[in-house]
C-alpha cells in the first residue's frame, strides 16, 4: 500500500468479459484514467469451459474499448489470459503495480444475500489494491452530470474517498452531492424530534465535513445534506427524487453477523438503487 | 452526456448494438444481467410482520407480563379467578392490536395500477427479424417497433420516425400528443423529443427505437419506485398514540412496583402484592382508549364523506386538522376547468379586408382539434372554448386539413396547414412570446403591416394586460404557402407570418373558493398555489379569489429548476407563494423542502406523477372526477368533487375530531382514578378490595365505550377555524389535560365509588378491619355499589367533557343526541352487570336496591355542578386575562 499522494491512481486496471455490464464499467474506467492521467489496463481473463461466442464477445469489447482509449489519448494496455479469474487479476495487479480495479457487479452476486462468495466479493476481499465496484442499471446517462455520494458517520481512507470522487466528478464535469443519512433522534417520551435541514447540517459528521474540505480543495462542485431515515432507503429516495446519475459509496464493513442482524445498506442500495452506482473499496493510507 | 445527445449512430455504438437488433444468444444474456423489464414492488416489511408489531410495542410487553403472572398466579394459586383476568388481559392486547392494525392498514395499490399502463407484448427485431415477445422480456439494445395504439414497453431512443406521436400524460400531465423525431437533443432527458419512454401511448405513426433502459430503471419505473417508497412517515395521531402508550406504561409500571413494594412493608402476602401490582396495571391502561380512537375516526371518515371527501386511511381523518401548508392545483381545482373566450383582442380596430387570408376566429376554428359528437364539442377545455366562440361568432368554415404540427412544450404552439377555397394556409396558434418570434407582419385595421418594433410593444403590452386581467392568452397568426413551398418540417412553415391577436380566456374561480381561502387564511393555514399557467394570469387568479393581499414571491417552472435547495426554502418561507409554469413532477421537491421544514402538507394531485408527492406529502389529495387511477390509489383523500373548498371542510372535519379525541380522552382518563384509588384504599387501609380487576374492564371496555364515542360525534365548533393549525410540539395529553382528568374529575368519581363501597357495608354491619372472602354477598354487593358509583358520576362526566371551557347549557343539552344513546347503553350494560345472573357471574356482581343508586346522583351532580364552576372561572379569567392585554 502506498501513501496517498495527489496523483494516487497511476495504473488503473478494468476487468471486461462477455457482459455489457463489464464494457459499460470499464468506460468508466476509461474517463477515470483520463481525468488521473492515468495508464488504463483492459483485462479479459478467459475462464474454464468458456464457449467460443463468448470468449469473441469480450475480445470485441476490449477492442472496442481499446479504439476509445487511443481516441481518448489514454495510456492504454490489453491483456488477455486464461485461468481462474480473481487468481488471475491478483497476480497481474502484483505484477503492474495496479493502484485501483474496475470491475462490474454481476445480476447473480445481488443476488445471493451479503454477495457472500461471490466474484465481486472476492475481489474486494482478496486484491491488494484499490476496487471500484460498478454496478450499471441504467444505459441511457452516459456521462453522470449528478453524484450522489453517501457517507457514513465514520470513514477510514477519507482523502482517497475524496480524491477518488472528485476525480471521477472531473472526468465528467459532474457535481458532487455530499448526503449522510442518519438515525431520526429520539426521546423516549417524545418519541421523534424534528430538526430542519439548517439544524441537522450542525450535526455533520466529522469526517463527512472532512471529506467536503477535501472536494473544496479539489475545486469539485458540491452540496452537502444530512437526513435522518434508514440508509439504504433514503440513498436510493434521494436518488431517484433528485434524478441523480451515480452513486458512490464506500465498501460495506459490517460483519455477517451484524448484516444479519441490521441488514446490509451496500447489499439493499445494490438491489435498489436507480442509477449506476460504484462501491470503493479504497486500500491506499491516509498520509 | 445522455443518450439523447447521441446521433442514431453513436446510439447503436453506446448501447452495443445494430440495426438488425440483437441475438437471441445476446437478448438473453442481457436479461440476465439486467433482469425483467417490470414494475417490481420493493421491498417492505411483510403485512404479517406489521400486524405482529402491535404485539410488541411498550405497552403491549408490558400486559402480556401481566397476563403471564396471571397465568403463573392460576397455577400456583388456582380458584382465585386469575385465570379469568389472564384471559382478559390478553383480550385487551388483542382487541388493541387490532384497531391499531385497522387504523394504519392501507392497501397499496398504486404499483399495480402502473402495471397496467404497460403492454403485455411487444416487437422487437432481433437477428433481423421481427418478432413479437413479452414486454418483460425487453432489453438494453433491443430494437423494438412502434405503431398506432401501442402502449411504449421501455424508455427507448427513437432511431425512425414516421410522424409518430405518443402521449406523455402518465409522465408530464400534459395530455397533448408530442411528435417524436431522432434528431439528437441536447437538454434534459425527460424533456427529449427523441425519447420514447416506457408507460406512455403512441397516438399516430410510426417508428423504430433502441431501448436503453427498462423496468424499474425507466422514468416510468424512477416514479413507481418513489411510489413505493416515500412515506409520509407517522401520522401527529400515531405519534401521540405511541407517547400517550409510553408514559400510561411508565406511571402504571412506577406505581406497580411502589405499591408493591408498599404492601410488602405493611406485611401483605406477596400473592396479595402481586394481585394488587397486576390491578394498578389494569387500572392504570384505558383499555378501550384505542377502539375508541379507531372508532372516532371511522365515524369522522364518514362525516368527510357526506362532505365529498373520501379518506382511505383512517388516521388520515386526524391529519388533515393538523395541515399547515395546502399545495394545491390551479385549474379544476380552485377554477371550474370550464374554459370560455373572455376577450378577443387586436392590433387597432380588427378590421380584415376581404381576399386577406383567414381571420383569428377562422385561425381559432380551424387550428383546432375540437370534434362534434352528437351535438356537443369533445376536446381539451381550451380547444373546445375556441371553436363554441368562432362557430358562434363565423359558423363553420369549410376547409380541409392537409397537415399538422402538434402542440409542444417547446414551441408551446400548433399549427395546421389548411386549404380554404383552393388556398393553402399555414395557421398557428400559441403562447403569444412563441408566436411573436414567428411572426414578420401582423394585421391591423384591415392592413398588413410589417410587424416593428413600435407594433410588437403594443402587441406584448396587450398581452401582459388581458394576462393582468387573469385571462389564459393566446396569440394567433397565420401565412399563405406558395406553391410548391417546401412543407414538411415545422421549422419551414412555422415563419414570416402574420400575426392577427390575442384571445383571452377565462377558467372561472369556484363559487365557494374565496369563502374556503378566507377561512383558511383565518385558520393559519397557507396555500401554495402550483399552476402550469404564466405568472401573471396566475397572480390575477390568486388575487380574484383573494389567495393574495400583497406581493407574492412567485417563482416560474424554469427558475425553480435553477434554484438551490436553500433557496427554495427561502422562497417557501415566505406568506404568499405561487409556482407559476410547473410541471407536477416538481411537487415532490416542494413537498419534500417543507416536510424538511416541520410543515403539515397537504398536496392535490390527478396525473401519474403526482402520485410520488402524494405519497410523501401528510395528506395526498386526489381528485375524483380528473384524477388517473394511480393517484387515487397513492393518495390519502380523494375528492368527490374535485372543489378546493372541500379540503377546507375536510379540515374543519380533521380539527374537530382532534378536539373530540382530546374530549374523550379527558373522559376516559377520569375513570383511571376511581379505578385506581380503590387499590391504594386496599393496601394502604387494609380493607377487602373496593373493585375488582374484571369491574374495572367493565368500565374501560364496556360501559365507557359508547359515551366516548358519543364525545367523538361532537360537530365542529365555528372556532376551530379560527385559531392556528395546532404546533407538533402540542401534546394530545398535556399537563391541564391530566390535571383535570387526575386531579379534578377523577377524585370526585373516587369519593363517589368509596361512598358507596362503605354504605353497604356500613348497611350491612361490617366492621371495620373485618376480611371479608370473595363470595360474600355484601362484599359482592359493596363492590357492586363502588362500580355503579363509577357509572353514574360517568354520566354526569360525559356532559362534563363535552367542552373544556365553554358551558355545557351553553353548547345545548340536546345538540348531540348520540349522548343520550351513550348513556342509555352504558346504564343497560350497567344493569345488566348488576341484575343478569350472567353479569353477576362474569363481574362478580350482586344486585343492589334502588337507593343506593339515588344516594350516589349528588355525586354525579356535584362533579357536574364543580366543572360548570370550573369552566366559569376558566372564562373569566381568560377575559380577563384579555382585557389586561387590550389595554
Amino acid at each position: 500500500m502506498r501513501d496517498l499522494g495527489l496523483s494516487v491512481y497511476t495504473k488503473i486496471f478494468a476487468a471486461v468479459n462477455e457482459h455489457l455490464n463489464s464494457e459499460i464499467s470499464a468506460r468508466y474506467a476509461l474517463n477515470f484514467a483520463r481525468a488521473c492521467g492515468a495508464k488504463l489496463y483492459i483485462c479479459f481473463i478467459a475462464e474454464k469451459g468458456m464457449s467460443r461466442s463468448s470468449f469473441d464477445r469480450a475480445e470485441d469489447a476490449i477492442k472496442r474499448l481499446f479504439i476509445k482509449a487511443e481516441e481518448m489519448d489514454i495510456q492504454v494496455e490489453s491483456i488477455i489470459e486464461t485461468g481462474e479469474l480473481v487468481k488471475e487479476i491478483h497476480k497481474i495487479v502484483r505484477h503492474e503495480g495496479i493502484d485501483i480495479v474496475f470491475a462490474s457487479t454481476r445480476r447473480e452476486d445481488i443476488e445471493r444475500r451479503f454477495y457472500a462468495g461471490t466474484i465481486a466479493r472476492s475481489l474486494s476481499l482478496a486484491l491488494p489494491c484499490s476496487v471500484a465496484l460498478v454496478r450499471v442499471v441504467h444505459m441511457g446517462r452516459i456521462h453522470p452530470r449528478n453524484i450522489l455520494v453517501p457517507i457514513k458517520a465514520k470513514i477510514d481512507h477519507i482523502k482517497e474517498r475524496a480524491y477518488f470522487t472528485a476525480k471521477m466528478a472531473e472526468s465528467f464535469g459532474s457535481k458532487v452531492f455530499v448526503f449522510h443519512a442518519t438515525k431520526p433522534i429520539t426521546k423516549f417520551f417524545h418519541g421523534e424530534i424534528h430538526l430542519t435541514p439548517v439544524e441537522w447540517e450542525k450535526r455533520l459528521p466529522k469526517d463527512t465535513s472532512i471529506f467536503m474540505e477535501y472536494l473544496r480543495k479539489y475545486q469539485i462542485e458540491f452540496e452537502g445534506r444530512v437526513l435522518p431515515g434508514t440508509t439504504a432507503r433514503s440513498i436510493t429516495i434521494e436518488a431517484a427524487s433528485k434524478k441523480h446519475d451515480l452513486i458512490i459509496m464506500g465498501a460495506s464493513e459490517r460483519s455477517l453477523l451484524s448484516s444479519i442482524f441490521k441488514g446490509n445498506p451496500v447489499e439493499e442500495l445494490l438491489r435498489e438503487t436507480p442509477c449506476d452506482l460504484i462501491v470503493l473499496k479504497p486500500r491506499h493510507e491516509d498520509k | 452526456m445522455k443518450i439523447n445527445s447521441l446521433t442514431v449512430k453513436e446510439v447503436f455504438h453506446s448501447l452495443v448494438t445494430l440495426e438488425e437488433g440483437l441475438t437471441e444468444d445476446e437478448a438473453k444474456r442481457r436479461l440476465k444481467e439486467f433482469g425483467y423489464n417490470e414494475i417490481e414492488e420493493v421491498k417492505k416489511k411483510p403485512l404479517t410482520f406489521r400486524f405482529l408489531g402491535q404485539f410488541t410495542h411498550f405497552l403491549a410487553v408490558l400486559l402480556w407480563i401481566a397476563a403471564l403472572l396471571s397465568f403463573l398466579s392460576e397455577y400456583l394459586h388456582p380458584g382465585e379467578g386469575m385465570l379469568t383476568l389472564g384471559f382478559a388481559i390478553t383480550a385487551v392486547i388483542f382487541i388493541n392490536a387490532i384497531f391499531t392494525f385497522v387504523q394504519e392498514y392501507r392497501a397499496e395499490k398504486a404499483l399495480e395500477e402502473m402495471k397496467r399502463l404497460l403492454p403485455f407484448y411487444v416487437k422487437v427485431i432481433r437477428e433481423g427479424k421481427e418478432r413479437e415477445i413479452y414486454a418483460k422480456e425487453v432489453v438494453p439494445g433491443d430494437v423494438i417497433l412502434l405503431s398506432e395504439g401501442d402502449k411504449v414497453s421501455a424508455d427507448t431512443r427513437l432511431i425512425e420516425s414516421n410522424d409518430i406521436k405518443v402521449n406523455n400524460a402518465p409522465l408530464t400531465g400534459e395530455s397533448e400528443p408530442v411528435t417524436r423525431v431522432i434528431e439528437p437533443f441536447t437538454g434534459e432527458l425527460i424533456n427529449s423529443s427523441n425519447i420514447a419512454f416506457a408507460g406512455t401511448t403512441v397516438v399516430s405513426g410510426s417508428g423504430k427505437g433502441v431501448v436503453f433502459a427498462t423496468g424499474m430503471r425507466t422514468e416510468f419505473g424512477r416514479i413507481a419506485h418513489l411510489t413505493g417508497t416515500v412515506t409520509s412517515g407517522l401520522s401527529p395521531l400515531q405519534k401521540e398514540i405511541i407517547k400517550i402508550t409510553r408514559v400510561i406504561a411508565a406511571i402504571a409500571t412506577v406505581m406497580g412496583v411502589i405499591f408493591f413494594a408498599t404492601g410488602h412493608f405493611i406485611g401483605r402476602t406477596f400473592w396479595e402484592n402481586f394481585l394488587f401490582a397486576v390491578g394498578i396495571i389494569v387500572a392504570n391502561v384505558p383499555e378501550g382508549l384505542l377502539p375508541t380512537v379507531t372508532l372516532s375516526l371511522a365515524m369522522g371518515s364518514q362525516r368527510m364523506a357526506k362532505r365529498m371527501a373520501l379518506i382511505k386511511t383512517l388516521t388520515s381523518v386526524e391529519t388533515l386538522g393538523s395541515v399547515s401548508v395546502i399545495c394545491t392545483d390551479k385549474t379544476g381545482t380552485l377554477t371550474q376547468n370550464k374554459m370560455a373566450v373572455k376577450r378577443i383582442a387586436y392590433i387597432g380596430e380588427g378590421i380584415k379586408t376581404e381576399g386577406q387570408g383567414p381571420s383569428l376566429l377562422t385561425v381559432a376554428l380551424l387550428c383546432n382539434n375540437t370534434k362534434e359528437v352528437e351535438g356537443n364539442l369533445k376536446g381539451e377545455p381550451t380547444e373546445v372554448a375556441l371553436s363554441r366562440a368562432a362557430l358562434e361568432s363565423i359558423g363553420h368554415v369549410e376547409s380541409r386539413r392537409i397537415k399538422e404540427f402538434p402542440f409542444d412544450s417547446d414551441r408551446k404552439r400548433m399549427s395546421t396547414i389548411n386549404s380554404i377555397n383552393g388556398s393553402i394556409y399555414v395557421m398557428t396558434k400559441g403562447a403569444p412570446e412563441n408566436i411573436f418570434t414567428i411572426c414578420s407582419h401582423c394585421l391591423r385595421d384591415g392592413e398588413i403591416l410589417y410587424f416593428d418594433e413600435a407594433l410588437r410593444d403594443k402587441s406584448v403590452s396587450l398581452y401582459h394586460s388581458m394576462m393582468d386581467e387573469g385571462l389564459r392568452v393566446l396569440a394567433f397568426a397565420y401565412r399563405e404557402v406558395k406553391s410548391g413551398e417546401d412543407i414538411k418540417s415545422k421549422e419551414d412553415v412555422e415563419r414570416d407570418m402574420v400575426f392577427l391577436g390575442l384571445v383571452g380566456l377565462e377558467d372561472p374561480p369556484r363559487p365557494e373558493v374565496p369563502e374556503a381561502i378566507k377561512k383558511c387564511r383565518e385558520a393559519g393555514i397557507k396555500i401554495i398555489m402550483i399552476t402550469g399557467d404564466g405568472s401573471r394570469t396566475a397572480l390575477a387568479i390568486a388575487r380574484e379569489i383573494g389567495l393574495v393581499k400583497g406581493n407574492p414571491s412567485i417563482v416560474e417552472g424554469s427558475d425553480f429548476l435553477r434554484m438551490s435547495d436553500d433557496e427554495l426554502r427561502m422562497v417557501l418561507s415566505k406568506e404568499e407563494v405561487i409556482f407559476s409554469r410547473m410541471t407536477p413532477k416538481h411537487k415532490l421537491r416542494v413537498v419534500n423542502i417543507l416536510k424538511e421544514e416541520g410543515e403539515r402538507v397537504a398536496v392535490t394531485g390527478d396525473g401519474v406523477n403526482d402520485a410520488p408527492a402524494l405519497k410523501r406529502a401528510d395528506i395526498g389529495i386526489a381528485m375524483g372526477i380528473a384524477g388517473t387511477d394511480v393517484a387515487k390509489e397513492a393518495a390519502d383523500m380523494i375528492l368527490l368533487d374535485d372543489n378546493f373548498a372541500t379540503i377546507v371542510n375536510a379540515i374543519e372535519e380533521g380539527r374537530a375530531v382532534y378536539e373530540n379525541i382530546r374530549k374523550f380522552i379527558s373522559y376516559i382518563f377520569s375513570s383511571n382514578i376511581p379505578e385506581i384509588v380503590p387499590y391504594l384504599t386496599y393496601v394502604l387501609l387494609r380493607i377487602p378490595l373496593p373493585l375488582t380487576i374484571m369491574q374495572i374492564l367493565a368500565v374501560d371496555l364496556g360501559t365507557d365505550m359508547f359515551p366516548a364515542l358519543a364525545l367523538g360525534a361532537e360537530k365542529p365548533s365555528p372556532a376551530v377555524m379560527k385559531i392556528p393549525p395546532r404546533s407538533p410540539r402540542e401534546r394530545l395529553l398535556n399537563p391541564p389535560l391530566l390535571t383535570r382528568a387526575y386531579l379534578f374529575l377523577g377524585p370526585i368519581e373516587a369519593a363517589a365509588g368509596l361512598f358507596g363501597y362503605f354504605y353497604v357495608l356500613n348497611k350491612g354491619s361490617w366492621q371495620w378491619g373485618e376480611m371479608l372472602t370473595s363470595n360474600n354477598i355484601l362484599y359482592l354487593q359493596a363492590t357492586t355499589a363502588c362500580l355503579t358509583a363509577i357509572i353514574v358520576t360517568q354520566i354526569a362526566n360525559v356532559f362534563a367533557c363535552r367542552s373544556f371551557k365553554e358551558s355545557v347549557f351553553r353548547l345545548g343539552i340536546f345538540t348531540n343526541r348520540l349522548i343520550f344513546a351513550g348513556i342509555a347503553f352504558e346504564i343497560l350494560l350497567q344493569l345488566f352487570i348488576v341484575y343478569h345472573p350472567f353479569g353477576n357471574k362474569i363481574f362478580s356482581t350482586h344486585p343492589i336496591s334502588v337507593e343506593i343508586w339515588l344516594i350516589l346522583i349528588p355525586f354525579a351532580l356535584l362533579l357536574f355542578s364543580a366543572e360548570e364552576l370550573r369552566k366559569l372561572m376558566v372564562r373569566k379569567t381568560e377575559k380577563r386575562v384579555n382585557a389586561q392585554g387590550l389595554l
